[in-house]
């Protein structure tokens, strides 16, 4: 019987909540029209070092089979571990989708699995449906203004990335727990004989900020934004609203215009203000990841077709540096 | 020490993938301060896949202070499978012992990221991505990196060369091509490779290409209407309404 096998992601000993989503995931692909006639089994696998106790908290959670990979090695993630030990165990398992998630730890690993396995590779799926022949997957493409649609040529096994946030979880309750199964594969690589990444440490940049959690509003700053000096206007702009705090995009961090901590996205805070003014912004996933959930956001940008205004309630073709200057005239 | 970058053209301008040029400057970073410090001599060579006119961004890498350039000529059609370009890359990345291979974290737009972890695999070598800080190689050629995680977290990783990278913004301020090396460009040469000399039976694709389409909507999208003022004074006006100011 063919499998989906869901990788499940495990940082610091804990299952990260992405974990639900993949199941919640695989669960839809079973149940898919193109599947539904021959359905295949589903697998969550969950490596680390003595796999026990997350592999039963998984398999009550979900209710799905769970195979504990038992790597003795494993003391923290690297990927060649991972690529050598889950391609030792999926290959005898003919998987026909394996679902990784689209994180740090999934997009170091997926690619190199997907190899290992002669499988297609999908990365940063954020849709599934299907079509005449089968299953096809879209995922974000050309700085997140397309979504392109691909599948996998026919008969290969397919390494899916899932987008964070985007399959929800199931929410089940109770119900009778998978299965667990624990299989032990060390980690002993015939050509180079020993372990070529060695993790030293993991470390923390800085804390969460608390002053863009609390506040009511955020007004952010992006590539939109010419110059550092610019960056006034935006300040002049937050002044306007009471509990206002400033955010930005990563390239304004990345160029030093701006603290770390104002940092809003994937790789920096998450916030949910009630109104977020995205100024100069183009709306890529990974800043979308941390504002997404904001009541009310505002998007100021002069190109009409830029993404953010898909995910915005008010939306304002304009030079973002002309417009506050407007704003603030109209405001008096 | 040999270095290899890999680099992109995106768009149709001769604009090198944004991650790439970071790739490039840490080579370069690397170079300058390994011939400096060590007097160790060190070559960054690059390598892109792509149509005739890509040989554009070989010249700009050039200027920047890249050594010698390979240019895999293609004709490709919008999509091509992350495993293809990675094979492709890996008959360059054959050619010499490259100590480091560096690549962006992502083309921006593919937005793939795979084309540095498929490059290698089929090498055979150990690969970080989404690396933030790298440190000069020791004598035992061991290289300390920094990988960037969620929130604020990251993996310091001690790999043995020789190794490929995926280069994440943030991990330098790239140099503009300066006007001297421009001029000693027409000197260098591009070695143009076809992809018929290197592969007589071709590529066997993963995926297929389906099309493109919008993205889906998240919110209503309520576009404001008029000039500037009146934009200004409807926001206002809205924002009021809600008691946001
Ligand atoms: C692994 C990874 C993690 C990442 N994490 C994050 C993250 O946590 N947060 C984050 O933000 N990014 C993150 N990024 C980067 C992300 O992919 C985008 O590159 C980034 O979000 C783009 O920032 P931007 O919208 O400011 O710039 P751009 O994409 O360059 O957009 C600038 C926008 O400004 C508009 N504009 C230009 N001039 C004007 C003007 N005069 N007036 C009005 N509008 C104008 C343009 O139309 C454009 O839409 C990450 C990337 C990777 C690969
Ligand atoms: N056609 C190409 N030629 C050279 N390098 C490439 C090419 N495509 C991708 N790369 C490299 O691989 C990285 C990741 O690209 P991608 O996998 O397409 O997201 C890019 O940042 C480049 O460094």
């Amino acid at each position: 019987m063919k499998q989906i096998l869901v990788i499940a992601e495990i940082f610091a000993g804990q299952i990260r909540p992405i974990t639900w989503e993949l199941a919640a995931a695989a669960r839809k692909i079973k149940n898919s029209p193109p599947l539904k006639q021959l359905p295949p089994a589903i697998h969550i696998i969950v490596p680390a070092d003595n796999p026990t106790t997350l592999s039963e908290k998984i398999a009550k959670q979900t209710g799905i089979d769970v195979i504990g990979l038992q790597i003795p090695e494993l003391k923290t993630y690297t990927s060649e571990i991972y690529i050598y030990c889950l391609e030792q165990l999926t290959k005898k398992m003919n998987p026909s989708h394996i679902l990784i998630a689209h994180t740090s730890q999934g997009q170091d690993f997926a690619p190199g699995l997907a190899l290992g396995l002669d499988a297609a590779s999908i990365p940063g799926v954020n849709g599934i449906r299907s079509d005449e022949n089968g299953l096809i997957y879209s995922r974000p493409a050309f700085n997140n203004t397309r979504n392109m649609i691909v599948r996998p040529t026919s008969n290969r096994p397919v390494v899916l990335t899932l987008m964070p946030g985007i399959f929800k979880q199931d929410g089940r309750k109770g119900g009778k727990p998978g299965q667990v199964d624990i299989r032990k594969i060390s980690f002993a690589p015939a050509a180079c004989g020993k372990e070529r990444i060695q993790h030293r440490r993991t470390m923390r940049k800085v804390c969460e900020n608390q002053a863009l959690k609390e506040a009511k509003v955020i007004v952010a700053a992006g590539r939109g934004i010419k110059g550092k000096e610019d960056l006034k206007a935006v300040f002049n702009f937050a002044q306007y609203f009471p509990a206002a705090a400033i955010g930005a995009s990563r390239p304004l961090v990345d160029m030093n215009w701006i603290g770390y901590q104002q940092q809003i996205g994937m790789t920096g805070a998450t916030v949910a203000p009630k109104l977020y003014i995205a100024c100069g912004i183009s709306g890529s996933s990974q800043h979308l990841a941390g504002m997404k959930d904001a009541e009310f956001v505002v998007a100021i940008n002069k190109n009409p077709e830029a993404p953010i205004f898909r995910h915005s309630d008010i939306c304002i073709t304009a030079d973002v540096l002309e417009f506050i200057q407007a704003f603030l005239e109209a405001s008096g | 020490m040999k270095i290899l970058v890999c680099i992109k053209q995106v768009g149709n301008e001769g604009e090198i993938n944004r991650f790439d040029v970071h790739a490039l400057e840490e080579a370069l970073g690397l170079k300058d301060q390994l011939s400096a410090r060590l007097s160790k001599s060190v070559t960054v060579d690059v390598a892109t896949v792509g149509p005739p006119e890509a040989s554009k961004i070989i010249k700009r890498a050039f200027g920047m202070g890249a050594d010698r350039g390979y240019h895999i000529v293609t004709e490709d059609p919008e999509y091509v499978s992350s495993f293809v370009t990675a094979t492709r890359l890996a008959v360059v990345a054959k050619k010499i012992p490259y100590n480091l291979i560096l690549t962006g974290i992502m083309s921006t737009d593919m937005m793939a990221g795979q084309t540095g972890p498929m490059l290698a695999t089929i090498l055979g070598l150990p690969c970080a991505t989404a690396v933030i800080k790298t440190s000069l190689p020791t004598s035992d050629n061991l290289i300390e990196i920094e990988r960037e995680l969620e929130n604020g977290f990251r993996d310091c990783l001690e790999i043995q060369l020789p190794a490929v990278l995926t280069i994440q913004a943030g991990i330098n301020t790239p140099r503009y091509p300066c006007l001297s090396k421009m001029l000693a460009v027409s000197q260098k040469k591009i070695a143009s490779l076809t992809e018929a000399d290197l592969f007589p039976e071709p590529i066997e694709a993963r995926e297929i290409y389906i099309g493109l389409e919008q993205p889906e909507k998240t919110r209503s999208g309520r576009e404001l209407k008029g000039s500037l003022s009146d934009k200004a004074e409807q926001l206002f006006g809205l924002l009021k309404e809600k008691d946001l100011i």
